[in-house]
């Protein structure tokens, strides 16, 4: 899979959790500082990337991930 | 082992392996008390010392007034509600007899009922002692109960003497040396109980009517020495070095073991707990001469209460580094039974209230979820068979949440559930609070219906 394609997934899934706009949401965006992401929002994201993308994440290297860019990168590598 | 950096106690020294500090707290048995110097009180101008070390080896031992002191507080206990609180104490004290002996009313036929059945059971420990005033009158129902030791009111402050009996302090010696006389006449052991001495003029009366019974006791067998209980009736004692008698406890310990002679096996202290010091104070007895904790079950007692027997049992493990035949899982018992009663025991209470090893706050959840060392007090679960828990509310966080599903659903090790399966289930919690306004806990069952929800797998096997 393309970045570019998981890039969007990755910003729908979190403007799903967040309820934003997805326009709002940037690759270098902090989920808690620049989002706002309240602790269980970051293991719901961490959940809805699991479900959009059907792989079982690690648990604490999953919530190690703090950005946008971070998660992309990160599910990259999960889905080979 | 990471690099050593320093030695000196002011640089920071690297590890690769935490310091656990596990020779007192390894976890299996209630923090040691581990002592590595003597204590020091300055007593007429010389410098004391008393040694902690020494104190633990002595036979140092619990007694109980559950049934004396403990029933002044409340309504009285039945019989058969006795009989069976004084089998759970057995059992508590184990067969080296932690708990020593416990005392009982005469007055009643329910009384001499609960004393004879309690007997009929057959226990070594706890030995049964009454309890009377001072009045030669009551050794007949002494004599008649079979019991050995009684012990009996010799209030020794003059607030007592004067005010409450109206007498002075020569007639006050005199009759109590009367009731003692006849104890012994009686062939039974007398335990006088010094009410108030903690108010008390130590040199007026108190060290001369305890060096009279040190020196009428040596005219009778050694298991017939007087016995005395210090009874800090109004809580005033404080257990801190440098303080004025008659409220320190190291300086009047002193005096009764060192300036009367009295020995420690005849010591005992009996705390009240109106300034909050009373498990402290009853400790400091311990260490610094008196062999027996005079206690009752949960502190129960007159006005704010005496020592708590489990707290001493504690302090005891702690002390003596070991369980000593104690068996723990009774006191989840006996406060179990006590709850059938009516009692009310605070959900905050150590060791025995619904909360003491339950925590609320998501951080502290997170670290029970990570290891329970971080956030409970010992092995609670193989002691008490009471594991740390968590209640839920919005300050629970996932983490909490997590580490309660896990516990219900007996899961450990590798089986445990992570935060990314309970989402859904902290998000319920999260909205009960946000969406909908709660202020309660989230309660066990509504947390179990969740679970059948989210987690039907897991739950179906549980």
């Amino acid at each position: 899979m393309e970045r570019n394609e998981i890039a969007e997934r990755v910003s729908k899934v979190i403007a799903q959790v967040l309820k934003m706009d997805e326009g709002q949401i940037a690759e270098e965006h902090s989920f808690a500082a620049d989002l706002g992401a309240e602790s269980v929002q970051s293991v719901e994201l961490m959940a809805g990337f699991e479900e959009e993308f059907e792989i079982e994440m690690d648990e604490d290297e999953a919530l190690e991930v703090q950005t946008v860019s971070g998660a992309i990168d990160f599910i990259a590598i999960q889905i080979g | 082992m990471g690099a050593q950096i320093g030695t000196n106690g002011r640089e920071l020294i690297e590890t690769n392996e935490p310091n656990l500090v596990e020779d007192q707290f390894d976890y299996s048995l209630p923090p040691k008390i581990k002592f590595d110097g003597p204590l020091y009180e300055e007593i007429d101008g010389e410098l004391v010392k008393f040694d902690p070390k020494e104190a633990v080896q002595r036979d140092l031992v619990i007694t109980d007034t559950t049934f004396r002191d403990g029933q002044q507080a409340r309504p009285p206990y039945t019989v058969e509600q006795q009989v069976k609180l004084y089998d759970m104490l057995a059992k508590l004290g184990g067969p080296n007899g932690v708990i020593r002996q416990t005392e009982f009313f005469l007055y009643t036929a329910n009384d001499r009922k609960a004393l004879d059945e309690c007997r009929d059971l057959g226990h070594q420990y706890p030995e049964i002692t009454s309890w009377i005033r001072a009045d030669k009158r009551d050794f007949r129902l002494v004599k008649e109960a079979g019991v050995k030791e009684t012990g009996m009111l010799t209030s020794s402050s003059d607030y007592h003497i004067f005010m409450k009996l109206k007498k002075d302090r020569r007639k006050a010696f005199d009759d109590y040396l009367e009731v003692v006389e006849a104890a012994w006449e009686a062939d039974i052991r007398p335990r006088c109980h010094l009410e108030d001495v903690t108010r008390a003029d130590i040199d007026g009366f108190v060290m001369p009517f305890v060096c009279e019974l040190v020196r009428r006791s040596e005219q009778v067998a050694p298991d017939m020495h007087v016995k005395i209980r210090l009874c800090d009736t109004m809580g005033f004692g404080i257990p801190t070095p440098g303080v004025e008698l008659p409220r320190s406890i190291p300086k009047l310990i002193y005096r009764m073991t060192h300036d009367a002679g009295m020995p420690p096996e005849c010591l005992e202290w009996h705390g009240h707990n109106d300034f909050h010091k009373v498990h402290a104070n009853g400790a400091t007895a311990w260490l610094y001469g008196c062999n027996a904790l005079n206690s009752t079950l949960f502190g129960f007692g007159e006005r704010t209460g005496n020592p708590p027997l489990e707290g001493a049992i504690i302090e005891y493990i702690g002390l003596k580094g070991d369980l000593c035949g104690i068996d723990t899982h009774m006191i989840q018992e006996i406060a179990d039974y006590m709850t059938s009663l009516g009692v009310d025991i605070p959900h905050n209470y150590p060791f025995v209230g619904r909360d003491f090893n339950t925590t609320r706050a998501g951080i502290h959840a997170g670290g029970l979820r990570a290891d329970e060392r971080i956030y409970n007090i010992f092995d609670t679960t193989e002691l008490f068979g009471r594991p740390p828990r968590v209640s839920i509310t919005d300050k629970s966080g996932v983490d909490g949440v997590t580490l309660w599903v896990n516990e219900f659903l007996g899961l450990k090790g590798e089986e445990k559930i992570g935060k990314i399966k309970v989402h859904k289930i902290a998000r319920w919690v999260m909205d009960q609070y946000e969406e909908h306004g709660r202020l309660s806990a989230v309660t066990d069952g509504e947390l179990e219906e969740q679970v059948k929800e989210h987690l039907p797998d897991q739950y179906a096997k549980r």
